[in-house]
């Protein structure tokens, strides 16, 4: 009997060693099929996409709405002394700016109803500005939501997301 | 010795595939399970996770929402409650016409959206995917479900090429009152079935 111990010691050890590191890896590993999956479709690196409205025939990511515009940026903040500079365009409905880190947590929303906002987001362990958003890691998507429910007002919106930035520039005081 | 070899590898194989596994079912990721087979709140029938979005407390929870609430909105910028079933719980299918109908809700907009069974709108060029609060306009509404048009209706959803079908309810700005008491603060709207095309050919 004694010799079965050490065995199922290793057993015991490993299926509680690969479960938890399993699940701490899980979003990381999700978001980084998306985020490549997203770049395949032509999302770019620090710029936000020109949307096409969302029709059965357009859609291209699951339960994706008919009634928003959507425009995604991908980011990645690796390179030293960056940050990202960052503009959503006035819009006369709803509309948010949205951050999502590579753990898929929506890290930071920013609503910008009849407004425009613009925002800097930092590396990951920079001090905080004002103005600014700090990263909780180093590379991310950010997304646009416009309320645009009719061909028409999605393309108002498509206008309007033509004042839109995303854009990498030197970080300051770095 | 060799034996022995072979005994602790196979525990750290059985081990590990024991972890795996394990870890991918209590996450909901494995063996594949749909949209629906999770949510933390639940208001007649249609259901909803509130920890879509955010930084939730256990990794179990984590995991799940990586894998089906990818870039959706924090609960308090919007939160989403979908149904699959009417409201006597029978599957929601393309042969059968529905009338989906509310109120006001306790959000800044709303919307409901047909989705077909691969969660995508139903392959059809008929421009009638959704309801939304400003097409609805204020005080009760009422959308025909079906996979053609009605004279009559003043909205509809089209179900065509749909197969079996599910509804997703959006909230954008959800009132702290919802978030805080789902049950007691939504009325969500009813998806009573008036006829299906089986039941009218017999």
């Amino acid at each position: 009997m004694r010799r079965w111990i050490g065995p199922l010691a290793v057993l015991l050890l490993s299926a509680a060693g690969v479960h938890f590191a399993a699940l701490e890896l899980a979003p990381g590993v999700i978001m980084d099929r998306a985020m490549a999956k997203l770049a395949e479709r032509g999302v770019g690196l620090h710029r936000f996409t020109a949307p096409q409205r969302i029709t059965p025939q357009s859609q291209s990511v699951v339960r994706s709405s008919p009634d928003l515009y959507y425009a995604l940026c991908r980011y990645d903040l690796s390179v030293p002394d960056k940050a990202l500079a960052l503009r959503m365009a006035a819009w006369r409905d709803y509309q948010s700016l949205s951050f999502f880190d590579a753990r898929t947590d929506n890290f930071a929303t920013l609503r910008g109803t009849g407004e425009a906002v613009e925002v800097r987001l930092l590396p990951p362990g920079s001090a905080p500005e004002e103005g600014a958003i700090v990263s909780p890691t180093a590379r991310g998507v950010i997304l646009i939501r416009r309320l645009a429910p009719d061909a028409e007002s999605f393309a108002a919106a498509a206008k309007a997301g033509e004042g839109d930035r995303c854009a990498i520039e030197a970080a300051r005081g770095g | 010795m060799m034996r022995r070899v072979l005994a602790y590898l196979a525990a750290l194989v059985l081990g590990s595939a024991i972890g795996l596994g394990s870890a991918l079912a209590m996450a909901g990721l494995w063996p594949s399970r749909g949209a629906l087979a999770f949510g933390d709140v639940d208001v007649d029938g249609w259901r909803s996770d509130f920890a879509i979005g955010s930084e939730a407390a256990d990794p179990y929870t984590r995991a799940r929402v990586a894998r089906h609430g990818l870039l959706a909105l924090a609960k308090s910028e919007a939160v989403y409650f979908t149904r699959a079933t009417d409201d006597a719980g029978r599957p929601l299918r393309e042969g059968c016409r529905y009338r989906l109908s509310g109120g006001t809700m306790p959000a800044g907009w709303w919307s409901v959206t047909l989705y077909d069974a691969r969660s995508m709108l139903a392959d059809n060029t008929d421009g009638a995917a959704s309801i939304d609060a400003s097409r609805a306009g204020t005080g009760p509404w009422e959308a025909l479900i079906a996979d053609h048009r009605s004279t009559g209706a003043a909205h509809w959803i089209s179900s065509r090429n749909a197969g079996t079908f599910d509804l997703t309810l959006r909230l954008y700005m959800p009132e702290p009152a919802l978030l805080a008491q789902p049950s007691k603060t939504l009325v969500p709207p009813r998806v009573e079935r008036l006829d299906c095309a089986s039941e009218a050919a017999t």
